[in-house]
């Protein structure tokens, strides 16, 4: 006799296939809000009854049906609703699929409009992170809350927000075409970099990263790479966030300080995300070489590359990664291009070389990296004091304690 | 939080259905495709496995095939999830796929979590 399922076992269960019973839903009523709440109506009848019952063999189909039960009652009882019924019974109807499986190749095409409404322009880019975590992440308000260091209700608050906006901008889910397309995927691309990178450099609090926020939107990379499997950049991406993502254990050291790359052990990077990130670079290049063009993340997933491939720091290729950052600098040009490229150039050809660079950026207000990497290169120059002065600099900008530590420690204080 | 998960069953089983190695294959893309599975794999039959034991101060040796009826595993899959929960579920959906498409078919799955040496 095997013990009921408890609630988190049904959570869980839940949890696998939330992304495709809101996507579903939502195509079906036109409401992602009330998709929603109809796979979370699906969640109580399921807490409810499979603790007597047990899971089903196939709790998506179940679920599913819960669900579109409800929606039927809803529209049924729901006089302002009613209008839209005769329209969206026909849909309902059509979409009365007794196999939940066999309506695969359909669901992800539901998922990849339902990420592409979640990112919509009309958003402004921190709710499209958090509407993307609640309903193709499946995580709960208060998870979500908890990751971006906000309260349970600033967060509700936040999702409700750009709900009603999306309601208000007339956004609609759909499945753009041609050029228009590729401006939606590189927005969606852009809000799992975001999560990824909120995550991975902190930007504010205490901590040096918060390692959720990464396995979320690595996963969220993974989807994308398999919804959208003909576009390089999507490879890229998901290589990128895989290869930076193996090195979250070595970024810190036991005393909760940071890391820099150079100085990392690199036994501690996690060789099976390295592989994964150079198997997806492989695939973006592979499209690349039949003419499908590549963008910013592949460049960054090769940079990446270069130093996964290196055993040892004093292995890293630094005349290819220098070469890749002029690519990247010519078609994406940008501060932190630059930055990275005087770092590189560097490393590749001496400090003089960085410096050339990075004294040709112009300062950006409040930005601690220039000065930090100009401390950086002065002090590999041998000019100790000019270095003291930018790392000083630098720690007075930087908005994350534990790099403020570290730049002080640098800046000899 | 980073899962192994071995299905075990005994070796005189014989070969799966094509039914279930299609069901498996669709099932491993979903878990792909939703970016949970991470690796899996088979692992080659314990006729060409060896194990080394050391027992009253002495190693020994011995390989491959053992007796027969013991539940041995035949292949893993390392999953990234984000809860123990979530790891049992992917594993009863294995079992649930062998209910169906291998009548008679008995074995288990061993969930356990990994945690870095490092």
């Amino acid at each position: 006799m095997t013990a009921p399922p408890t609630h988190d076992a049904i959570t869980a269960v839940w949890r696998r296939e939330s992304v495709r019973l809101v996507a579903a839903l939502a195509r079906m009523t036109r409401d992602v809000d009330l998709a929603e709440d109809l796979a979370q109506d699906a969640l109580v009848a399921a807490l409810e009854q499979w603790p007597d019952q047990g899971v089903p063999a196939n709790p998506g189909a179940w679920l599913m049906s819960v669900a579109k039960r409800r929606a039927i009652d809803q529209f049924r009882r729901n006089e302002t609703l009613r209008r839209r019924t005769a329209e969206l019974a026909h849909e309902l109807d059509e979409a009365e699929v007794p196999d939940f499986e066999a309506a695969v190749d359909h669901i992800e095409d539901d998922v990849l409009r339902l990420a592409f409404l979640c990112c919509h322009p009309a958003l402004p880019p921190e709710s499209r992170a958090a509407l993307t975590l609640r309903l193709v992440g499946g995580l709960t308000t208060q998870e979500i809350a908890r990751a971006y260091l906000v309260k349970d209700a600033t967060m509700g608050q936040r999702i409700s927000r750009a709900k009603r906006q999306l309601a208000d901008s007339g956004a609609k889910l759909e499945m753009p075409t041609g050029a228009e397309r590729q401006r939606r995927l590189a927005d969606v691309m852009a809000v799992v970099y975001l999560i990824f990178n909120e995550g991975y450099a902190a930007t504010g609090g205490d901590d040096w990263t918060r390692p959720d926020l990464c396995l979320e939107a690595m996963r969220l990379a993974r989807m994308l790479a398999h919804l959208v499997p003909e576009e390089p950049e999507v490879h890229g991406l998901q290589a990128l966030l895989e290869i930076q993502g193996s090195r979250l254990r070595a970024r810190y050291d036991e005393a909760g300080d940071p890391v820099l790359l150079e100085a990392q052990d690199r036994r501690r990077w996690d060789q099976l995300l390295i592989e994964r990130g150079l198997a997806a670079l492989g695939r973006a290049e592979e499209l690349a070489q039949r003419g499908a063009p590549v963008g910013s993340y592949v460049l960054q997933a090769a940079i990446a590359a270069c130093h996964a491939r290196a055993r040892r720091a004093e292995d890293t290729d630094w005349v290819e990664i220098a070469g890749l950052y002029d690519v990247l600098a010519r078609t994406f040009p940008g501060p932190v291009v630059e930055v990275n490229r005087a770092v590189a150039h560097g490393r590749a050809f001496g400090p003089e070389a960085g410096l050339t660079i990075i004294d040709a950026v112009d300062s950006v207000p409040g930005w601690h990296l220039v000065p930090a990497v100009r401390g950086d290169l002065l002090e590999r120059a041998g000019r100790q004091e000019e270095a003291a002065r930018a790392f000083r600099d630098a720690a007075a900008l930087t908005r994350n304690e534990a790099e403020r530590r570290i730049l002080l420690r640098r800046a000899g204080l | 939080m980073r899962y192994i998960t071995f299905v075990k069953m005994t070796e005189d089983v014989g070969d799966p259905p094509p039914a279930l190695v299609e069901a498996m294959g669709k099932e491993m893309q979903a878990a792909f495709a939703d970016g949970s599975m991470i690796e899996a794999g088979g692992l080659s039959g314990m006729r060409d496995s060896t194990e080394i034991r050391l027992a009253d101060a002495t190693i020994t040796q011995t390989d491959g095939p053992y007796a027969e009826g013991k539940e041995v595993a035949g292949g893993y899959a390392i999953t990234e999830v984000r809860s123990h929960e979530e790891a049992v579920e992917g594993a009863r959906r294995v079992l649930e796929l062998h209910l169906e498409h291998w009548p008679g078919w008995e074995g288990s799955v061993e969930i356990r979590q990994m945690f870095s040496s490092q």
